[in-house]
């Protein structure tokens, strides 16, 4: 019995192709009834462990049984001279394709490394910014907000107070820090104050995102979301992947 | 990867000096700029600072001219020309000081997945997501998800199949990130029968069977077809043929 390692595949596709390579086998000959009892075999392991990532394992399973029942049937007469077909042929197409693309893959990391190794001016500050776009839902504007105030100091004794912050008060007040620093993470614009102040402030900072004075970017990797001055005022608050000029063909 | 070409040998005169202050200019504009600066741009600002006629070639000149000022000086610094404009940046030697500097790596690595898909997008661009994953053959949402969102990948446009699906393309962040300067400059595809014929195939098979103890001298004979025998670890205690009957 073999080992698999399962992040040592990247798919089905690859797994065919390891075969292939480890065994030395002619692509354009394969000898698909051993290798679907391989492919099966390991199918049977991954379906134990990873349900999920089994199903694209098993649909080229259903592809490589189908072709192995084709050959053990009785090739149909050519018609007008033509050559017939070989059942495997769509499969070496397609792990030819494949392996090209990989290769690609292999290219382009060794670029990437190359480019990485020549240093630029400004990489630090592109490294801490915010993804250019981000498609973020409400909801996790909200549940950045709930770590925030999660995190605020939380006073033992109650009293009531008035509120001593208005929304509108905060919508200057974000505007003024802003103005002095262009672009803020929420969590350093509200650390140490009160649970009132951040409330207030981040519906301000709704407000002025709607009204489109302010951009909003999620930073995932910090479980924060940066504030940024918009200078002109019109663009959407939201960059999703779905909306844009681009789409509108 | 560099840019440099030795920019043709001018005479001493007035418009050697035009040039040297140009030169000078661009590189000025070089280091100040935070992104690679298309030619067309640099003119523009040269023009309109200096009140000279510019054109896009001319900055293009200044610009083989300065790096090659840089390369003869033995300077850290070379022009690279990426994402269709040109930028400073210290050369791989002098990676290792920049890194010390910082205290970490320039950026992080992305993985095998990632990098796939990437190049079916940068290859085959403007592609759809069905498109992609039919070439994987496993489900590319994720790792088409994140290319989106390091800014690598784009909507692009829609596909004027069924259900208009959406195609997608690479960006100019990604040619800046690996150093291209425009899309010709991908590597080409390797030829099929190259990859094929590849000698680390063979290495690999050796690894394979030396970890397991086993010589590497069964090597099945392709010609076989469906009767090969197993080679080594037969998955089950069925025979070759009886798999035929099984199904």
């Amino acid at each position: 019995m073999f080992q698999v390692h399962l992040q040592a595949f990247e798919g089905p596709l690859d797994l065919l192709l390891f075969f292939i390579r480890r065994d030395e086998l002619d692509i354009h000959d394969i000898p698909i009834a051993r290798i679907t009892d391989e492919f099966l075999t390991y199918v049977r392991f991954l379906e134990e462990i990873d349900l999920d990532g089994a199903a694209d394992f098993i649909y080229l399973a259903a592809v490589l049984i189908s072709i192995k029942a084709r050959m053990l049937l009785p090739a149909a007469p050519a018609e007008d001279d033509e050559e017939p077909v070989d059942p495997r042929r769509e499969l070496v197409e397609r792990l030819l394709e494949y392996v090209r693309y990989k290769e690609a893959a292999g290219e382009l990391a060794a670029r990437f490394e190359q480019r990485a190794a020549c240093w630029v001016r400004g990489a630090r500050d592109e490294a801490e910014a915010p993804p250019p776009s981000y498609g973020a839902s409400v909801f996790e504007l909200v549940s950045a907000l709930r770590r925030v105030l999660r995190a605020a100091p939380e006073p033992a004794l109650h009293t009531v107070v008035r509120a001593e912050y208005t929304i509108e008060g905060q919508q200057r007040w974000l505007l003024e820090q802003l103005r002095a620093e262009g672009r803020r993470l929420f969590t350093s614009l509200t650390a140490g104050r009160a649970k009132h102040f951040i409330i207030a402030t981040f519906l301000g900072l709704l407000e002025l995102a709607r009204e489109g004075a302010l951009g909003i970017a999620l930073d995932r990797a910090r479980g924060d979301f940066w504030v940024e001055l918009r200078a002109d005022g019109a663009k959407p608050v939201d960059q999703t992947y779905g909306s844009g000029a681009a789409l509108s063909a | 990867m560099e840019a440099a070409q030795p920019f043709p040998h001018e005479a001493a005169d007035a418009a050697e000096q035009t040039a040297a202050e140009q030169t000078a200019a661009v590189e000025a504009l070089l280091f100040a700029a935070e992104r690679p600066l298309a030619a067309a741009e640099i003119a523009g600002i040269l023009a309109a600072v200096s009140g000279a006629e510019v054109t896009a070639p001319d900055a293009e000149a200044l610009v083989r001219r300065l790096d090659a000022r840089l390369a003869a000086g033995g300077h850290a610094l070379r022009v690279h020309r990426w994402a269709g404009g040109y930028r400073l940046a210290a050369g791989p030697q002098w990676a290792p000081y920049a890194a010390a500097l910082r205290g970490a790596e320039q950026r992080k690595r992305l993985t095998r997945t990632l990098l796939e898909t990437l190049a079916v997008v940068a290859y085959r661009q403007p592609v759809t997501k069905p498109e992609i994953d039919f070439i994987r053959g496993v489900d590319s949402d994720y790792a088409l998800g994140r290319l989106l969102e390091l800014g690598l990948a784009d909507v692009v446009g829609r596909s004027e199949g069924l259900g208009k699906p959406l195609q997608y393309g690479t960006t100019p962040v990604f040619l800046e990130q690996f150093g291209l300067g425009d899309l010709a400059d991908l590597p080409s595809l390797r030829d099929i029968e190259e990859i094929l014929g590849d000698p680390l195939f063979s290495k690999e098979r050796a690894r394979l069977l030396s970890l397991q103890g086993l010589g590497a001298d069964d090597a099945p004979d392709p010609d076989e077809g469906d009767a090969l025998p197993l080679p080594e670890e037969p998955p089950r205690s069925t025979p070759p043929d009886a798999d035929q009957r099984e199904e």
